[in-house]
């Protein structure tokens, strides 16, 4: 069965397009145009041994937060930001089904909009809280339950990072 | 010898003497302040003493405690190791009318090796050159004028009440003289409210160089030949080589035996350090300071020598003979040790306390690493920030040079910001390679970084960087959707991992037991 993730990448300002197929066990993995089929071995949490071609990528991944990465390699630290874009038109919290309070995090580097709601106001599950404009489009992120907006870290015109939170939403206590 | 031997440090050094210790079969008793409690000294001693709280004042350096630990556990002995009581003559005091044995020399040559002044007289006295300077403050500009000639050019013109460069001028000749005086003088006026001035001769391109020297109690004292410690940042040695590049047997040979006249002006016993400023072009040498303790840098003497300076610390404190005479010390090739510290080299050397999360030390031929740290070490903010020395020998400069390069790119510390990519930079330096050293050397080598054009990695590298962030993104994601909670760090991820192991295994498990029956 033939399975493809397509995903974006930031590193220093560029944008990277990956497409990660997986053809019957070998992974072919396109990175901005250039196709690659490396040999993966993952040695444990952190770390991704990639063998290119018979070249040895020894990649130590240093997790900062589920959409930014320090990726250490022959002692460079690259931060990748990755975003998966189907993610940006769902709700992208929905998978968070806790009780606590949600924070609402930006899910690649992009300017606020607008900003939907005050601090204190209490709102419905799925209701729109920030407008984050990244890569042209306009993304509405909701709050995946309902309650209280609990803190509001941006403003209109701001520019946020990838994994960065925007504001919180949990009960009063 | 000793049969119990108390170490009163922390860190790498202790570790060092833990090892000799073992060695020479003593037992070790270990102290330790509450923040140090899982450190690798401890765990590797026999007997452990808490002193106290984490701040040195209340543990290191409390006196008190460590001799009560002493007591405590019977060790006839202390080791101080470098830094915290090791050049505390007081301590010293106190260790012997307790009836202990301190690991050093007397309290008296500490006490007159500890002050400029009488560190000063002493040199003078063993007839060993001081950078000549005058002591009160210059009368006159006629003074001034003689006193230069007297020296010879350069000079330098230093504020008396002076700092930071304040009131301070280089002078190379007469015609320069003049003003350079007076303009020193106004800014000493408006600087620190006071224009008086004094004269001392100028080292150009000073090069730090010490040697190091040992004695017993039968009259012994030998010289363990030079080390080269001029690369420094903040006044302190981070790089270190035994012999210096310059490696002329003459200039040993003399200022040997010149740290030699120092150590027996002061009836020296034990391991100790003569330091001297080396001008680079004339190779004239003067006194600066003698450091009555065993320092930071001998690993690099021991590995082109051959002896254990920490064994034979403990032979002549316990009324032994040298295992050596002068005849019988030999420089067999080169050794150069790099300083690691907890510090951010692209932040201005700012400390980086921390957790190492991943550690991947340098071994193979050649390599010696001295390090107080391990996997899951906590860097604190209480003490020095260095975790590690990083020692290469090689049969030539060149050959100990290719080697700590290759040492260096095989060290991989997470977790904390260390200063080993900035040596990374310095082992690839043309200047450094080819040896021209001076205490200007960081400030240099900084400059020059400054201007280099920044390293650009192979687009296929910085690819597979892409991939094994968005391979490792996938993972998490797949995870999550297994999950019930978010996952919020690396460490529930990798628990989580495990349950699911266990769990995947045990259905396992019982699903062909299910077939079996």
């Amino acid at each position: 069965m033939e399975e493809e993730l397509k995903l974006r990448a930031f590193l220093d300002n560029s944008d990277l397009g990956v497409i990660i197929e997986d053809l019957e066990g070998e992974l072919r993995v396109t990175v901005d145009g250039h196709s690659y089929t490396p040999q993966v071995q993952r040695i444990d949490d952190n770390s991704y041994l990639l063998t290119n071609d018979n070249r040895v990528y020894d990649c130590r991944v240093e997790c900062k937060s589920r959409e930014r990465y320090e990726v250490k390699l022959n002692h460079h630290a690259y931060e990748i930001s990755i975003v998966d874009p189907r993610r940006l038109r769902t709700d992208e919290n929905s998978d968070r089904h806790h009780d606590g309070p949600t924070e609402i995090t930006a899910q690649m580097p992009g300017k606020v909009v607008r900003v939907l709601v005050d601090r204190g106001v209490a709102v419905e599950k799925g209701a729109g809280i920030v407008v984050v404009e990244a890569m042209k489009m306009q993304n509405e992120m909701k709050t995946p339950r309902a309650g209280t907006v609990l803190s509001l870290n941006v403003s209109p015109g701001d520019t946020v990072n990838a994994g960065e939170v925007l504001a919180t939403v949990g009960d009063v206590k | 010898m000793f049969k119990k031997v108390l170490i009163a440090n922390r860190g790498e050094i202790a570790v060092r003497i833990i090892r000799t210790c073992r060695e020479l079969a003593i037992s070790v008793v270990a102290v330790y302040s509450e923040a140090d409690a899982k450190r690798l000294h401890v765990r590797l001693a026999d007997e452990a003493v808490c002193l106290g709280p984490a701040q040195s004042s209340q543990s290191y350096l409390n006196v008190d405690a460590i001799i009560t630990a002493a007591k405590l556990t019977g060790a006839e002995a202390v080791h101080p190791g470098y830094g915290f009581l090791a050049e505390n003559a007081d301590f010293a005091r106190a260790l012997l009318s307790a009836g202990l044995t301190f690991i050093g020399p007397s309290p008296d040559a500490i006490e007159i090796m500890g002050s400029k002044t009488s560190a000063r007289r002493a040199a003078i006295d063993a007839g060993v050159p001081i950078v000549p300077g005058t002591v009160e403050p210059l009368a006159s500009f006629s003074e001034t004028k003689a006193t230069a000639h007297n020296f010879g050019y350069p000079v330098m013109l230093k504020a008396s009440a002076g700092g930071g460069g304040k009131g301070m001028r280089l002078v190379r000749s007469d015609e320069e003289l003049l003003s350079a005086f007076e303009t020193a003088q106004a800014e000493a006026a408006s600087a620190f409210g006071d224009s008086s001035l004094y004269l001392e001769k100028a080292v150009e391109r000073p090069r730090h160089i010490e040697i190091q020297v040992f004695a017993d109690s039968h009259g012994n004292v030998v010289h363990l030949g030079e080390r080269e410690c001029s690369i420094q940042r903040r006044h302190q040695k981070v790089v270190e080589e035994c012999p210096s590049p310059i490696n002329e047997p003459n200039l040993r040979q003399q200022m040997g035996q010149a740290a030699v006249k120092v150590a027996k002006a002061v009836n020296y016993l034990g391991a100790g350090t003569v330091e001297f400023l080396v001008a680079d072009a004339t190779r004239e040498f003067y006194f600066l300071e003698m450091n009555t303790r065993l320092q930071v840098e001998h690993p690099v003497t021991e590995l082109v020598t051959g002896f254990d300076l920490v064994r034979e610390q403990f032979r002549v404190a316990s009324g032994q003979v040298l295992s050596f005479t002068q005849d019988d010390i030999r420089w067999n090739g080169h050794a150069i040790e790099c300083r690691v510290y907890a510090e951010d080299p692209s932040n201005n050397f700012f400390p980086s306390p921390g957790t190492i999360t991943h550690l991947r030390e340098p071994s193979g031929p050649g390599i010696r690493l001295d390090s107080g740290v391990d996997l899951n070490s906590e860097v604190s903010i209480h003490y020095d920030p260095m975790i590690a020395k990083l020692a290469v020998w090689g049969k030539t400069r060149e050959d100990a040079i290719d080697r700590l390069r290759r040492a260096l790119d095989e060290y991989d510390v997470s977790g904390i910001t260390t200063t080993l990519p900035f040596f990374r930079e310095i082992v690839r330096d043309g200047e450094f390679q080819r040896g021209q050293l001076d205490t200007g050397f960081i400030e240099r080598f900084n400059s020059r970084r400054a201007s280099a054009p920044p390293a650009v990695p192979a687009i296929e590298e910085r690819h597979m960087a892409v991939i094994a962030a968005a391979l490792a993104y996938h993972q998490r994601q797949q995870q999550a959707t297994q999950g019930s909670s978010p996952v919020t760090n690396r460490w529930k991820l990798s628990g989580r991992n495990a349950a699911l192991n266990a769990r995947q295994n045990l259905t396992h498990e019982t699903s062909s037991k299910w077939r079996k029956s």
